[in-house]
């Protein structure tokens, strides 16, 4: 019985089946809470600064991640095609270009946690010790 | 190095669950992506300091009669609507950018034309200064004017957009932006000159200076505009319709001034968009009102459109002679129009979208204003309908 809870937890661990709720990260010396509206701001060129006044840098997953659309519909309500057309128009008018897309959990957690000033989202089964979490939207 | 240290968990994990198989697949699929992620950090590293992006549009446009309303007759043609943008954005410093973007349009042979080349500069957060050349911010959507895919209909409204050809100056601004809790104020100065085909010929703007003020708390969105610059209007293209020689300057170095407010609304379901704007150009250049709206709700990937558009002329007293002498009346300059849209955007993907419009213009009683002037004196035409078929991308 103890065999099965523990193949059973390490199997949540490591399946990227286990869908559990997306968190926000950030890199270990950035502030260590961030609001919803906050994560919005960032993540809709609204603002570029962290809570703590250093200059943000958000990562997004690659298009047509789960985890990424978890994210959007929980923080900035659009979906895949709004986010597209809106940031076309940032970038057409020379308002800004959106963040840089990672394509796993691994390498989010990797230029996250190698990034000063960084923020992303990651599936709450993904976080270790390399990055913080600082937000469950 | 740090990736060494990401293993060590997987390596753990590997040995708790030595008893399934199936975890191990799991395992040797997430060390998989751990050497993806370092391959693309390498790669990544590089391309941080210059980006490209594109748009492109094509369609086809066809008229019930050779009206010309936004330049399309009966005749049905591709080229017209087709256009490539290539825009490049260079970090030069951490604060510095310069922005280059070259349009090719069907309807010019596809010759790339520079709309903006520009140097951009934040010395702060909420400051942003530029020099070089830029779209004149006098609309709404001036900046992504062609970026079909940044807007929700087949065309900008003729009404409001139609009267103003030039699209580019050369010169500076200031932004300012000023955050407040879940609201943002920008406010924009602008300052520059410049010399283009217009509608009706040559347009020449000298000592522009305008003021910009957008506020919105990303729902509404409202924006007002006050512009002024020393016009020279030499309506050539209309002069060469002529037999005989005609004076065809309709403003020489006087005084221009241009007024918007807009506002729009987008909750993600509902888009309402309106602008109204005036021109007062002094001399024979006609002084127009125009407004439009536009009201649409997204259904999923489609966004349905209904726009209803309006210009009037409000200086017929300037105009009561003679264009071509003992022919043409100058009254052939006066606007007057109303006009209605139908339509709706297709998003069948993230990045393309195809759009569908009808538009029905009638109301043409004071004067025909940018419409094809031959074909109108000689016709009776009362009404132009447009189709249009468009597909829009950005990448």
């Amino acid at each position: 019985m103890k065999k099965l809870s523990l193949i059973f937890a390490a199997s949540l661990l490591v399946s990227p089946l286990a869908l559990a709720d997306v968190v926000v990260i950030g890199h270990s010396a950035g502030p260590d809470s961030i609001t919803d509206n906050q994560v919005r701001d960032l993540y809709l060129n609204r603002s570029k600064q962290l809570p703590d006044g250093q200059k943000a840098i958000p990562f997004e997953m690659s298009g047509g991640d789960p985890v990424r659309a978890q994210f959007h519909d929980k923080v900035t309500g659009r979906n895949a095609a709004q986010l597209k057309a809106f940031w076309s128009k940032q970038v057409f008018t020379g308002r800004g270009q959106p963040p840089a897309e990672l394509s796993s959990a691994a390498a989010m957690k990797a230029r996250v946690s190698s990034t000063p000033g960084s923020i992303g989202y990651i599936d709450e089964a993904d976080v270790d010790s390399s990055v913080k979490v600082i937000l469950k939207p | 190095m740090k990736q060494l240290l990401h293993l060590a968990p997987l390596a753990l994990a590997i040995a708790a669950n030595s008893a399934s198989a199936q975890s191990t697949d799991d395992t040797l699929a997430r060390m998989q992506e751990q050497l993806n992620s370092m391959q693309q950090q390498l790669n990544a590293a590089k391309d941080d300091r210059v980006r490209f992006n594109g748009f492109f549009s094509t369609g086809i446009a066809r008229a019930s009669n050779d009206a010309g309303y936004a330049g399309i007759t009966e005749e049905t043609n591709v080229a017209d609507l087709s256009l490539m943008a290539l825009q490049g954005t260079f970090d030069v410093t951490e604060k510095t950018q310069a922005v280059l973007q070259l349009v090719g349009r069907g309807a010019d042979d596809w010759d790339p034309e520079i709309e903006w080349a520009y140097l951009s500069h934040r010395p702060t957060n909420d400051l942003q200064l530029r020099a070089g050349k830029m779209r004149v911010p006098i609309f709404m959507y001036s900046d992504s004017l062609e970026v079909g895919y940044a807007q929700p209909w087949a065309r900008p409204p003729q009404s409001v957009y139609g009267p103003i050809a030039i699209t580019s100056y050369v010169g500076a601004d200031a932004s300012y932006n000023f955050n407040f809790d879940s609201s943002s104020l920008t406010a924009t100065a602008f300052t520059g000159f410049t010399d283009e085909d217009g509608n009706s010929g040559d347009v020449e703007l000298r000592n522009i200076g305008g003021l910009n003020l957008t506020w919105t708390d990303y729902v509404w969105t409202v924006r007002g505009v006050a512009a002024t610059a020393e016009a020279s209007i030499d309506a050539t293209k209309l002069g060469e319709l002529a037999p005989v020689p005609v004076n065809s300057v309709l403003a020489d170095g006087s005084r221009g001034n241009f007024y918007g407010i807009g506002a729009s609304y987008d909750d993600g379901k509902w888009q309402i968009i309106s602008e109204v704007t005036r021109v007062e150009v002094g001399g024979k250049f006609p002084d127009t009102d125009s407004a439009y709206l536009s009201i649409g709700h997204r259904f999923g990937s489609w966004t349905p459109y209904v726009v209803a558009g309006w210009i009037e002329s409000k200086d017929e007293g300037e105009r009561k002679g003679a264009f071509i002498s003992g022919l043409v009346p100058e009254s052939i300059l006066n606007y007057q129009r109303q006009e209605y849209s139908v339509g709706t955007r297709w998003d069948i993907t993230p990045g393309v979208a195809i759009k569908a419009d009808v538009t029905h213009a009638r109301g043409l009683d004071k004067g025909y204003g940018n419409l094809n002037t031959v074909y109108m004196l000689s016709d009776n035409t009362t009404s132009t309908n447009v189709y249009t078929l468009k597909i829009d991308s950005a990448f």
